[in-house]
């Protein structure tokens, strides 16, 4: 909030320096963000915090600076004038709504004329960051900015029957505001009106009809407290946000609307002409009630873990407003009317807190039980994973969680599908208007934009959840996909990414992970390739993951120029590790022998594994792949694979001849089994 | 004659050796010349011997089978340095300057590495980390943390809504609120994860990330908030930078506090990085509003607890010098890389 550092510091006796002000303020909790030199004086930029619209304002800003540097707040002084007829005649003014509107003060200011401020006041509204219009706007501006209190000023003439009301609008009323908007209304909005209908949004906005001109000699001027949930939720609706509105949603002083009537006027009088009526008409239905606290400067010298004098604990509150009444150890105080921010011992200790300042608390580190802290399960899991993936030489991405919803109707019918889409009702554009229910969409457009920017060779992943709703819940669960495109190796031997190169670090990752023991099979449509796609499928049937090249309808429909190849895992199925349990080393050597099988193309290597694996005798410790070869020599449809046995014995070497024996009867029974020839 | 030619050849054969140095074939010139088995020296010497008067054989013999041990023994010391010598020359012909395989490197996204980062200091410290829902309702994300419907609060967190009712969290404090319902103090915990909110430009993002922390027992205080996070900050920094402590306001603490810690870039005397001031606030913290603990069903008269959170991401962008929050997540991996 822009602050006229002159003006602020006007308001204190004996005011300290720009820099030291600056810096106390900050160090009592409204940080001066920002200095800049305008004018004779600075702008200064101050954060304040929501809870203190008392501070909102330079007079209350100044309180707090007054304390803070140990000077005080000079009082303020207002040299009214009354002459002429009765206010009290001249209008009236009713409260018809009063859980909306708290108090409506009004004084009227007879005979002005249109002119333009003096430039000293010019200046200072300049400097906070509000345009001069008339002396009379500026006005209203300017006791805003110096007290808090919104006022608005009406043209007498135009205000009909002489009579403002405070009351809820009429379902379907409508009012034309000074912006020039036309607005319907709704009887849940608090509104002034008129005798013949509102004439402004009580607390937001002034309407045009009333609005003071050129032409106005006659000025009604309102200083009202509006209650800050029927103004938050009217502005709300409406799609508005004004300086009074920002204030009564905070919590405007219930006891300043006189104050501020009174000073307005006194200076409409001065700098525009015209005399002010006599008397201030003060509708105040529910006046307020202070409230009594009480404190200890022992409670909150434990509370803050440093020794503060109840000497001190008095002036703090004293400056503050509090009116403290010290009687030993305890201080009772009465909260003024616009600190509406405290209402307990606990928000006494922290004014008295932050005045002391911060840095005076000693740090002392809490004497904790010294057993380790531990990672929740989830984030265990989820790490794992990414650890995996990362160790299989793939780069990680973080892309957003939501997404375009009509590439996420991608999603209905392919491989790990959770169920229904999750929309946003608020998103910040139509491309986030989705919750994503795979993770596949964000990284392959990540691979496209990649090899957009002329990279050829990229292999990446992402570990974030997925989303979708079921019924009315929603639910959320963790996944990891990969992506892989271009070529791997050296540059003496780049060999490009193939089905075998994703399976691999596939593997690799899920054996990490881990995930269950699992069977590679045929699928993965839409998302992948029928030639060249894979479901990954747990014991009980369940859908692991997918995995293959892209099909060419994705690839078409993600804009991706070389062949990708992508995998999406479900880490939901995800087991805990196993226990690792030390086997003994064999003491005696291992003999390798190989067959190799010629068989038709349609015996998977699944089938013949798992085939030979049953028929080997229990001499044979591992069996592996070796060698697969097709083509020249080989009838069409042929395929020669080489498999390797390793044989041991736990008791003593094998010698050749039993490995030969054993090879002989494996390769009957796989003749047998399968109807294979062998080479 | 004798004994004495004997030595000759010995002469000779080292001198001869000597000069074939580590040339294979030149050695094999001198084997083939002293050693070979038709026209060797040694052959003639070895004839020689029977034409020597007997009282002369033995001592003849001995030398000639001395000389024959060193001529062997040097022949085939001189062969196996010429192997090797050779070997080298053409070993030594790889060019040892062309790049090596490149075997894929995998990468940690900045953001994680910082995560994991803090995780490690406050683990070490005896919290545990917690992970809860992103999908939050409105109980755990706000009322549960003293924001009540209405409550000007709720503006400085643009919420996104989904249909049905449910919202994106904008903090991972309402993971806090899950742990105080379900647990009693002590509580130590520190909660990672992404969170959302309405806002897009240089600092912002619509998903960004937190890690937010609570502590909870009896006697907690200010003192042990401020020292907790001094000791983090600079186990997260460096021990030297300074780190200050400013009344703020949350609706979740009470008091609150922005802590700063000086400009890591210009160290405090004032630049862009810090917009002059010297100092960057890094983190939001403060004591648990009793309030709160009425919500969650904690004793406000038995405990109390602070709470800090600060942006992941933010901190990302300061220790590793990234200029635009957006750029995190667009998925290019040329960032991640950097980190490798």
């Amino acid at each position: 909030m822009r602050f006229d550092m002159g003006l602020l510091l006007e308001q204190l006796d004996g005011a300290p320096a720009p820099d030291e002000a600056a810096a106390r303020l900050t160090a009592v909790g409204f940080n001066v963000e920002l200095r800049e030199p305008m004018g004779g004086s600075e702008v200064w930029d101050v954060e304040v915090t929501t809870n203190r619209p008392d501070a909102m304002n330079h007079r209350g800003l100044a309180r707090e600076a007054a304390v803070a540097t140990g000077c005080r707040l000079r009082p303020l002084e207002v040299d009214l004038r009354e002459a002429g007829e009765p206010t009290a005649e001249l209008v009236a003014v009713e409260i018809e709504a009063p859980e909306a509107c708290r108090r409506f003060c009004s004084r009227v200011v007879r005979g002005v004329s249109w002119a333009p401020s003096p430039q000293w006041l010019q200046e200072r509204l300049e400097r906070c960051g509000v345009r001069p219009i008339s002396a009379v706007v500026d006005v209203t501006n300017y006791v805003l900015l110096l007290l808090g209190q919104p006022l608005h000023a009406y043209d007498l003439e135009r205000v009909r029957g002489r009579r403002l009301v405070a009351r809820m609008a009429r379902e379907g009323e409508a009012l034309t505001t000074l912006d020039g908007a036309r607005r319907t209304l709704e009887s849940s909005m608090p509104v002034i009106a008129d005798a013949r209908g509102a004439v402004g949004l009580a607390g937001v906005m002034g309407g045009a009809d009333t609005e003071i001109g050129p032409d106005t000699r006659d000025v009604w001027l309102e200083a009202a407290s509006f209650e800050p949930v029927a103004v938050r939720r009217m502005a709300r609706r409406l799609g508005m946000h004004t300086e009074a509105s920002h204030r009564f949603e905070r919590g405007a002083d219930p006891e300043l609307p006189p104050l501020a009537v009174d000073l307005a006027a006194a200076m409409i009088a001065e700098l525009a002409g015209g005399t002010v009526c006599r008397g201030r008409i003060d509708v105040n239905p529910r006046p307020h009630a202070a409230v009594e606290l009480e404190m200890t400067a022992s409670g909150v010298s434990r509370f803050a873990g440093l020794e503060i004098a109840a000497a001190t604990v008095t002036r703090i509150l004293d400056g503050l407003g509090f009116s403290p009444l010290p009687e030993g150890d305890a201080v009772r105080c009465t909260v003024p009317s616009w600190r509406v921010d405290v209402e307990r011992t606990a928000d006494l200790y922290e004014e008295v807190i932050r005045q002391v300042g911060y840095d005076a608390v000693p740090s002392v580190l809490p004497v904790l039980s010294t057993a380790p802290g531990e990672r929740s399960p989830s984030w265990r899991l989820v790490d794992r994973a990414r650890d995996a993936a990362v160790a299989a030489g793939l780069v990680e991405v973080v892309t957003y969680s939501f997404i375009e919803p009509e590439v996420d109707d991608l999603v209905t019918g392919a491989p790990l599908d959770p169920g229904r889409p999750l929309a946003l009702v608020n998103p910040l554009a139509r491309t986030q208007g989705t919750m994503r229910r795979s993770l596949l969409p964000g990284l392959l457009a990540a691979v496209r934009d990649a090899l957009n920017q002329g990279e050829r060779d990229v292999a990446v992943f992402e570990q974030g959840r997925s989303f979708w709703a079921d019924g009315t819940e929603p639910r959320e669960s963790e996944r990891l996909a990969l992506a892989l495109t271009g070529s791997t190796g050296s540059w003496e031997r780049s060999e490009p990414v193939r089905f075998a190169t994703l399976k691999g670090l596939v593997e690799e990752v899920a054996d990490r992970v881990p995930m269950p023991a699992r069977e590679w099979r045929r699928g993965g449509a839409p998302w992948v390739d029928e030639a060249e796609g894979a479901l990954i499928v747990g014991g009980d049937g369940r859908v692991l993951g997918y995995a293959g090249r892209v099909s060419p309808a994705t690839a078409d429909r993600f804009d991706l120029r070389q062949a990708v190849y992508a995998a999406e895992l479900d880490l939901a199925a995800a087991v805990e590790p196993e226990p690792r349990r030390f086997a003994p080393l064999p003491r005696h050597p291992a003999v390798a022998a190989d067959v190799t099988v010629e068989h038709d193309r349609g015996l998977e290597f699944a089938e013949l594994e798992r085939v030979a694996a049953a028929a080997a005798g229990p001499l044979v410790e591992r069996l592996q792949l070796v060698a697969r070869y097709e083509g020249e020599g080989l009838p069409t449809g042929k395929v020669r694979t080489t498999l390797r046995l390793l044989y041991r014995h736990g008791e003593r070497s094998l010698t050749q001849d039993e490995v030969n024996r054993e090879q002989e009867e494996l390769r009957a029974r796989l003749a047998d089994r399968l109807g294979v020839r062998f080479a | 004659m004798g004994v004495d030619r004997i030595d000759a050849v010995r002469t000779e054969f080292l001198r001869d050796l000597e000069a074939a140095g580590a040339d294979p074939d030149a050695v094999e010139r001198v084997r083939v010349a002293y050693a070979g088995r038709r026209s060797g020296v040694l052959n003639d010497l070895t004839a020689a011997l029977r034409e020597l008067p007997a009282e002369m054989r033995r001592d003849y013999g001995r030398a000639l089978n001395d000389l024959k041990g060193l001529v062997e023994g040097r022949l085939e010391a001189a062969r196996a340095a010429a192997a090797a010598s050779r070997d080298a020359e053409r070993r030594s012909a790889v060019d040892v300057t062309l790049p090596g395989e490149v075997r894929p490197r995998g990468a940690e996204h900045p953001v994680h590495l910082v995560r994991r980062r803090i995780e490690s200091i406050f683990l070490r410290m005896g919290y545990s980390v917690a992970d809860g829902p992103e999908v939050e309702d409105d109980w755990h994300n706000f009322e549960a943390l003293n924001i009540p419907p209405d409550h000007p609060a709720r503006d400085d967190q643009d919420t996104f809504y989904l249909d049905g009712g449910h919202l994106l969290r904008t903090h991972t404090s309402p993971v806090q609120a899950r742990t105080m319902t379900r647990q009693q103090p002590p509580i130590r915990i520190i909660v990672p994860g992404r969170v959302y909110r309405r806002d897009s430009d240089l600092r912002h993002s619509p998903m960004f990330h937190q890690i937010e922390g609570l502590l909870v027992d009896e006697g907690v205080t200010f003192g042990h908030l401020k020292a907790t996070l001094e000791t983090f900050l600079r186990a997260l920094f460096s021990d030297r930078v300074a780190v200050r402590f400013r009344p703020s306001f949350f609706p979740f603490t009470e008091p609150s506090a922005e802590v700063d810690v000086s400009c890591i870039f210009c160290g405090g005397a004032g630049c862009g990085v810090c917009s002059r001031s010297g100092w960057i606030e890094i983190l939001g913290s403060g004591m648990v509003d009793p309030r709160v603990f009425e919500q969650v069903g904690i004793d406000p008269d038995r405990y109390t607890g602070f709470a800090f959170g600060l942006g992941l991401d933010r901190v990302a962008m300061l220790l590793y010098d990234i200029p635009d929050l957006r750029q995190m997540f667009t998925g290019d991996p040329r960032l991640t890389r950097q980190f490798a």
